[in-house]
């Protein structure tokens, strides 16, 4: 195992860098300041832009373990923190039941750690190492969960009325993302850092392209960026995202294309657009955008 | 306090005037920030941001704010030669390097370039102790330069970015806000498209609530019968317990939106926030009305009354509530809310506040929600006084956001 990495911006940079996460000044400057003042770090963006990334970056980075808790519609203390093992409990009960004990002693027993289900928020606050705690979405989750993180992001610590209050072993490294399906309350914000990364420009999604997609050729690497920031810009229903962008270039790999003209462009679009009326959008216009991406 | 945090902290003066929330807990993060950050222009505007601006519908304001107040190098590129030689001698006459980029700033006729200015004059005073560390300080002198031809490639890429792309979310995010704050009777047309498209997330989170609120407690009570049923299954155990189903509660819903020239934005938008949620309550019954009662439905996204409804007559409150009235049997009941969408100006013809009052005893509750500027109720016209104490809630509508507000409340 590595040793744990030392906290400067130029080992953030590096060690971004060493993940192979091609990003700008603003994004490395709000991972170190997340990590060196020990903050939780709020992303907002579009969907696809590589928020979720971020968290298993620095994972990858530290290096830690990443910690996920995805929200939900209906996500609630039992599914994020902790739930009794009630099953456990009861055979536990019915096991003892013919040995006498005080009522005292029962309890004491069946509200251990033993009995303890540990989910995401618990598991990252009791982790002996530092780890990631990404939650993903907080957007889709209630409003009375989003409270509820606020004891858990002002002082990493947890109160379980049985076992008493929970304090982080080591500071987690938090990062929330949004897709902004709700406005964030104002006390969440308070508390975070905030970044927004939107999609790439078309200088640094061509570095991505060539980073993952290798194989693909340079020149194209270049057209296949100009081309996805130019139909984002059309107004889409769903603007194409990084990943789909990466996906595309390996599948214009595949097809062996060596010049991306319209005809390229609609072998694999399917790749890259999920909606026919886009699709449609954008094969009208794919004959000038192919030709004005080069 | 030394003189950075008193720059630093006369700069979130500068946000909180141009709008921009920043509590005491921020403002002590942004300065942590600094000190881990450190001088350098590039940087120091990033990590203030992260730590300052929460949503990037204000990183504009903050751009601006911060150019204003640590020099400006993109605006005054055209001058730069000159500029250049001044961050440079002010860099060589001992002041605090991190601060040369507010020297930067040529004297401008502004409030507070007079503040920077004596700032660098006092740098050289500064104990070591409280300004940077030496090393960090000859480490800032050496970049100064470099630091300089840094920010001018940096602008090409910034540029390029705003060409494809980028910027296009924040600017959507930017202009929701304003139109949220936007008086429902200074709507254009196209405002009221825009409203009505932004309307998709407002109707979701308005579902969740509502549908929340409905619901009995999540877990329902316990049903003896069937969790012994299936203790059986496990020789007698109590393992799983079973719950009875929640029972809904039921609500019905009866609309009354006045959808004259005067408030018919208001009211298509909130027939719009309802017809999304209506899977919530068990009926709903949309009317609107000039000045006679007329059903109200969606239908591809247009407005549909039958019978049609003269937009342009004199509205008349007092005859749609005896038509209510007679429609009665059937539609208002103990469960029913009905929920009043209007300005209540009747063209001073009669109130018929005693039918509102019929009304509201008939059903679980009336609430009214008046789109006109509260300083205006009760004057001329408007009979909404009259109205008012016979409904249960009398709540303010003047925009999308107050909208949203009344709405919760309502459910």
């Amino acid at each position: 195992m590595t040793h744990a990495m030392e906290i400067t911006r130029e080992a953030v940079a590096g060690g971004l860098e060493r993940a192979r996460y091609v990003t700008n000044e603003r994004v490395t400057m709000a991972i170190y300041l997340a990590l060196a003042l020990e903050k939780p770090l709020l992303i907002e963006g579009p969907a696809g832009a590589g928020k979720t990334e971020v968290a298993k970056v620095i994972a990858e980075m530290l290096p830690s373990e990443l910690i996920r808790l995805q929200c939900y519609e209906g996500l609630d203390e039992a599914r994020a923190l902790y739930e009794w093992n009630y099953q456990k409990q009861l055979l536990r009960l019915q096991a003892d039941e013919d040995q006498g004990l005080s009522w005292e002693q029962v309890s004491e027993h069946i509200f251990s750690r033993e009995y303890l289900l540990e989910r995401p928020l618990l598991k990252a606050i009791t982790s002996v190492r530092k780890a990631v705690l990404l939650i993903d979405e907080i957007d889709k989750a209630d409003e009375e969960f989003e409270a509820f993180l606020l004891e858990l992001l002002s002082d990493f610590q947890v109160s379980v009325p049985e076992l008493g209050t929970l304090k982080a072993r080591a500071r987690p490294v938090v990062v929330l993302t949004s897709n902004r399906a709700r406005e964030l309350s104002e006390a969440l914000r308070r508390r975070c850092l905030h970044l927004f990364i939107d999609f790439p420009g078309v200088e640094q999604e061509r570095r991505i392209i060539e980073l993952k997609v290798p194989e693909l050729d340079q020149r194209l690497a270049a057209e296949v960026a100009r081309f996805a920031g130019a139909i984002r810009k059309l107004g889409l229903r769903k603007p194409p995202s990084i990943a789909e962008t990466l996906d595309w270039a390996r599948a214009l790999v595949r097809l062996g294309v060596r010049e991306l003209d319209s005809e390229a462009v609609r072998a694999a679009l399917g790749v890259l657009l999920k909606h026919e009326d886009d699709r449609a959008k954008v094969e009208s216009k794919a004959a000038s955008l192919a030709t004005r991406s080069r | 306090m030394n003189k950075l945090g008193d720059s630093l902290l006369a700069f979130i003066g500068e946000l909180r005037a141009a709008g921009i929330g920043i509590s005491v807990a921020e403002s002590i993060d942004a300065m942590n920030a600094v000190t881990a950050a450190g001088l350098e222009r590039g940087p120091l505007r990033e990590a203030l941001a992260a730590s300052l601006i929460k949503d990037e519908a204000d990183r504009e304001a903050f751009d601006g704010a911060f150019a204003r107040f640590f020099g400006a190098p993109s605006r005054a590129r055209g001058i730069h030669p000159v500029q250049r030689g001044q961050a440079e001698s002010a860099a060589g006459g001992r002041a605090l390097p991190g601060e040369t980029p507010i020297a930067a700033q040529p004297a401008k006729p502004r409030a507070e370039a007079g503040r920077p200015q004596e700032k660098i004059s006092d740098a050289s005073k500064l104990p070591a102790a409280q300004g940077p560390s030496h090393e960090q300080r000859d480490q800032v002198e050496g970049s100064a330069e470099s630091g300089d031809t840094h920010e001018r490639e940096d602008e090409p890429s910034d540029r390029r970015s705003t060409e494809f792309g980028p910027g296009i979310e924040a600017a959507r995010v930017a202009r929701m806000r304003t139109l949220e704050r936007t008086p429902f009777e200074r709507y254009s047309d196209l405002e009221y498209d825009e409203a009505r498209e932004a309307l998709a997330p407002l109707v979701r989170r308005f579902r969740i609530r509502l549908g929340r609120r409905l619901s009995a407690a999540k877990a329902g009570r316990i049903d003896f019968r069937r969790t012994i049923r299936a203790a059986t299954q496990r020789g007698g155990v109590l393992i799983d317990l079973r719950r009875r189903a929640r029972r809904r509660r039921h609500l019905d819903l009866v609309i009354l939106a006045d959808v004259s020239r005067s408030v018919r934005h208001a009211a298509g938008l909130m027939l719009e926030l309802i017809a999304g949620a209506s899977g919530c309550f068990r009926r709903v019954s949309a009317f609107a009305y000039v000045d006679h009662l007329a059903e109200a439905s969606f239908e591809q996204g247009h407005l549909v009354t039958s019978p049609a409804l003269d937009l342009y007559a004199r509205s008349d409150f007092g005859r749609v509530l005896a038509e209510l009235w007679e429609r009665r049997t059937g539609l208002l009941t103990r469960s029913t809310l009905v929920v009043i969408m209007g300005d209540g100006r009747n063209n001073r013809r009669p109130a018929r506040a005693d039918m509102l009052r019929e009304i509201a005893r008939l059903c679980r509750g009336v609430v009214w929600l008046n789109p006109e500027d509260v300083a205006r109720w009760g004057t001329g016209d408007s009979a909404i006084e009259q109205y008012a104490r016979w409904v249960d809630a009398l709540l303010p509508a003047r925009d999308l956001h107050e909208l949203q507000a009344a709405m919760l409340r309502v459910a």
